[in-house]
């Protein structure tokens, strides 16, 4: 038994597990947007995955009723082709 | 009387110089029944997000106006049955 085959002392547990997650800036405030307009894709797409998906309000970090708002809009948007349904080819 | 957007999606092989007028006379529905009708906003040729009657490009048009609720579902009507247009979508402006 050598010197090396000693063992490191258990390492305290992860600074991640125990962190509370981070409050985000709401986006739309940033943004300076009172009403979403669904002819607006600049900004909707924000709120888009890559794959076309809506994004979740713990990932976009805005309100309820402005998640409601974006959700419409969105909708809107993928009726008269302004934003796609999905972008399934990959 | 309400006010209302109304956006169209037009045939890409239109001449894009005929769109107003002929826009203009569908919309003879709405005047006649005392409605107003605003702003024409004519965005031009625009690609699609997917596929619409095997085109990939349309014609988008935006109009403001004012009218009662029957004059606007006979315009969208009237506009669903030209072979012209491509999508429509009426939404009121006045609710929010």
């Amino acid at each position: 038994m050598g010197r090396n085959t000693r063992r490191e002392p258990p390492s305290p547990p992860s600074k991640a597990a125990l962190r509370k997650p981070k409050k985000k800036a709401n986006p739309l405030i940033s943004a300076k947007v009172a009403h979403v307009d669904y002819k607006d894709v600049a900004l909707l797409r924000k709120f888009i995955s890559d794959r076309g998906k809506i994004r979740a309000r713990r990932v976009t970090g805005v309100t309820v009723q402005q998640q409601r708002e974006i959700a419409t809009a969105i909708k809107n948007a993928r009726e008269m082709a302004l934003l796609p349904y999905s972008t399934a080819q990959r | 009387m309400r006010t209302y957007e109304v956006m169209v999606i037009l045939d890409p092989d239109l001449e894009e110089r005929t769109v107003g007028p002929s826009l203009d006379t569908l919309l003879n529905v709405v005047r006649q029944d005392g409605g107003a009708v605003g702003k024409v906003d004519i965005w031009g040729r625009r690609r699609l997000a997917y596929e619409i009657e095997r085109k990939h490009e349309g014609i988008y048009a935006v109009i403001d106006l004012t009218s009662t609720p029957e004059a606007v579902a006979e315009l969208d009507r009237q506009l669903n049955l030209n072979e012209a247009v491509l999508r429509t979508k009426v939404l009121r402006t006045d609710v929010d």
